[in-house]
């Protein structure tokens, strides 16, 4: 702005100062040469008269240092001169003033010197003696006049341009003064020259729909933000080169950040060759899937590219927390196993009993004691069905009918039949607390209660006690079924709700029972959503509560 | 051509972290195999060996190219050296997992885990290595210093190791060869914890600028 500004101040400077220049030397030498033509005509008019008069003797005295006289003869021949000697000078026949003087009495011309810094006027007239007096003067020409006065010019100019400078420098400060001190944040509040009033108007205008703009994406990137926080599957988007666009809360816990991420490698985060490659393979569109460990939970990742036209813009990765899964896949191939491990007892037990006796080679006597085995193993057979049936129910999650139950009538019912049982192995049974009413399946409360005396009693020691107790404190049922038994060691805690799981790994038939017995428990205790909690110590006992 | 020499210095960067990850999965995958004697596994490691051979030839000629065509200073330069340095510690690690890989087979289904500072060796090393590597990743100094210090638990476990083994063989309780075998890899994993060390050292310096051997 200031360089434009001093360029066109300088220019109009110059140009103004050279225009001046030239006209006023142009007028003015003009003026000059008119005067100094009229001046030497008058002085030859003034002279020819004395010369007329007194004779060619006169110019010997004439002293002028500015006009100069020659006579010249009818043949050109210089007769005198009042500066240089007359012999000395050539003929000056061929001179246009003198030829004009001879023709017409008076004649003028003006000539240029050789070095062309000056030049000279003529002005000559015929004399009555028949010579003609010329006069002459020198004056110097444009060109020198030009050159004399450089110097004067060239100090103008440089005056002309500390002048432009100084000026430049406010103007551009004045004028730009509005323009720098728009306030851009509100356009149309500026007071400035009005030829900027379209352009902030249109500034204005588009101000308004940037803010639009951007509070619309902002309002989506927020939503984004927070549908994606909330997920529970670790999420991660990648761009192009494999750099972190976003990644989810749930994905930076299993990838251990706690930072920012925006814009960092992947790299940084996961360096298994499982993820680069496929990270590189989704980056050619190739879809992979994989599972992986880490701190001691099971992923699977899920790796896709971003693709829009055939492009691929960046790659998507999901991370699934498998690690549930996992686990019941391992139960389910567990319970496979079991169950038909122990349901396969048994029936070999059976076929082999039968066997034995087909062939008769069973003593006549042993025969009662085969087939009641027969009949032992038959019973244990239908006692795991049933409670296999039980627990499908339980699994599939039947409404079965609720109804007010008592707890203490369903202790006092499974005490009953379980009290031949508990004196066989020399267990004393207590009841405590008084009666209490729940809201419950009465089936499932029995098998409940029923499951866990009896697990107190096969599991107990010679001599030992049962104590089952309800109690009512501040409206919440429960029943404890605390035991002096074996107890159960912590590893096991987990583990022994889960079907056929046995502290004890031999499957031995010795304590009898299923392995399903804490099962049914569990399901039946979720399906009356209460609460069962465990507290055991081995050789010390067990004690179980149930919240209802 | 500054933006191509910061290009290149995240390529190098990017090669670096691979190359770690994979001496990682390979110490990870023989340590594994070696104590579940797991020989089909073992037979992996050569593959994953040659890759890190080419890897570090690989970035070995971008450093080479970085310090010829750029000739970087102060920072750069001593990420690009320590680079240099570092993949041949990782290049070592390599091979040295390798060395145990070839091992595998012949102890013969036995796994020196009835060992309890056998066991810490290979688990210790294991994570020294991804502790040095983790380092490099994440430029975290602590973590690098925290891998100095976990040398003499292998360096103290690889003692006590040579002790029994000199016992047992002394008393004649064990198959000689066998014997000699698990010292050799012990010594090899002795030796991975030294190249994981001077890893940690060459982050530290890249990051600081003062080498812990100067």
């Amino acid at each position: 702005m200031r360089k434009k500004i001093f360029h066109s101040i300088f220019t109009v400077a110059l140009v103004v100062l050279l225009a001046s220049i030239g006209i006023a030397t142009s007028f003015l030498y003009d003026h000059f040469n008119n005067s100094q033509q009229v001046q030497l005509k008058e002085e030859l008019r003034i002279v020819t008269d004395t010369v007329n008069n007194i004779g060619i003797e006169y110019l010997e005295n004439f002293n002028s240092s500015v006009f100069r006289f020659t006579v010249v003869d009818a043949d050109g021949t210089v007769i005198y001169d009042t500066q240089v000697n007359a012999d000395e000078m050539e003929n000056h026949a061929d001179r246009e003033e003198i030829i004009e003087a001879f023709e017409s009495g008076e004649g003028s011309s003006v000539r240029n010197s050789s070095t062309l810094t000056e030049k000279t006027f003529y002005e000559a007239v015929l004399l009555e003696n028949g010579n003609v007096l010329r006069a002459s003067a020198n004056q110097i020409t444009v060109g020198a006049l030009v050159i004399g006065m450089l110097p004067a010019i060239f100090v103008i100019i440089f005056i002309a341009v500390i002048v432009a400078f100084f000026l430049s420098l406010t103007m551009a400060k004045q004028v730009t003064k509005p323009i720098t001190n728009l306030d851009l944040e509100h356009p149309v509040d500026n007071v400035a020259y009005e030829e900027l009033a379209p352009i902030l108007t249109k500034l204005h205008k588009q101000h308004k729909q940037i803010k639009k703009q951007t509070k619309s994406i902002r309002r989506k990137s927020e939503e984004f933000d927070q549908i994606v926080g909330s997920i529970n599957e670790g999420l991660v988007l990648l761009d192009e080169h494999a750099m972190v666009l976003s990644m989810n809360q749930a994905a930076k816990k299993i990838f251990g950040v706690n930072k920012d991420v925006k814009g960092d490698d992947f790299l940084l985060y996961d360096r298994t060759s499982k993820t680069s490659k496929a990270i590189c393979d989704a980056l050619e569109g190739k879809h992979s899937e994989y599972t992986e460990e880490r701190n001691g939970s099971v992923y699977q990742f899920t790796v896709n590219a971003i693709e829009s036209s055939g492009k691929v813009l960046g790659v998507i990765i999901l991370v699934f927390d498998v690690t549930d899964h996992a686990f019941a896949e391992r139960n389910r191939q567990e319970f496979t196993a079991n169950v038909t491990h122990e349901l396969k007892t048994p029936l070999q037990s059976i076929i082999g009993s039968a066997e034995l006796l087909e062939t008769g080679l069973v003593k006549e006597e042993d025969k009662n004691k085969f087939i009641g085995n027969i009949r032992k193993e038959a019973i244990r057979l239908v006692t795991l069905i049933n409670d296999i049936i039980r627990l499908s129910q339980l699994d599939e999650n039947h409404k079965s009918a609720t109804e007010t139950v008592d707890l203490m009538t369903v202790v006092n019912e499974v005490v009953e039949v379980l009290d031949s049982a508990a004196s066989k192995k020399n267990v004393a049974l207590n009841v405590e607390g008084e009666s209490c009413t729940i809201f419950g399946v009465k089936q499932y409360i029995y098998e409940i209660i029923y499951n866990l005396c009896d697990n107190a009693i096969r599991y107990n020691v010679d001599g030992g006690k049962v104590t089952i107790k309800i109690s009512n404190k501040s409206g919440s049922p429960e029943i404890s079924v605390i035991d002096t038994g074996i107890g159960i060691a912590p590893e096991h805690h987990n583990r022994i709700f889960e079907r056929f799981y046995r502290v004890d790994k031999s499957h031995s038939k010795e304590t009898g029972g299923t392995g399903l017995g804490l099962s049914i428990v569990k399901h039946a205790v979720q399906y009356h959503k209460a609460k069962v909690s465990l507290d055991s110590e081995v050789g010390r006992g067990t004690t179980v509560v149930i919240k209802f | 051509m500054r933006s191509r020499f910061d290009e290149q210095l995240v390529l190098l960067n990017k090669k670096m972290i691979e190359m770690g990850a994979q001496c990682e999965e390979l110490i990870a995958l023989v340590a594994d195999s070696l104590l579940n004697s797991d020989i089909e596994s073992a037979k992996k490691a050569k593959s994953q060996g040659h890759e890190i051979d080419r890897m570090e030839r690989e970035i070995e000629s971008i450093c080479l190219k970085l310090l010829l065509q750029q000739q970087p200073v102060a920072r750069d330069l001593r990420v690009i050296s320590a680079a240099l340095k570092m993949i041949t510690d990782m290049e070592r690690i390599g091979d040295q997992a390798e060395d145990i890989a070839e091992i595998i087979p012949f102890l013969n289904g036995k796994t020196g885990a009835e060992f309890d500072d056998f066991k810490l060796m290979a688990e210790a090393t294991c994570k020294m290595v991804t502790d040095s590597i983790d380092a490099y990743v994440k430029q975290d100094i602590e973590l690098a210093k925290a891998v100095l210090e976990h040398d003499d638990v292998v360096d103290d476990a690889f003692g006590r190791m040579k002790d029994i083994l000199i016992k047992m063989i002394s008393e004649k309780k064990a198959d000689g060869e066998y014997a000699v075998d698990l010292l050799m890899i012990a010594k090899y994993f002795e030796r991975i914890g030294d190249h994981a060390t001077n890893i940690a050292e060459w982050v530290e310096f890249s990051v600081t600028g003062v080498h812990k051997g100067a």
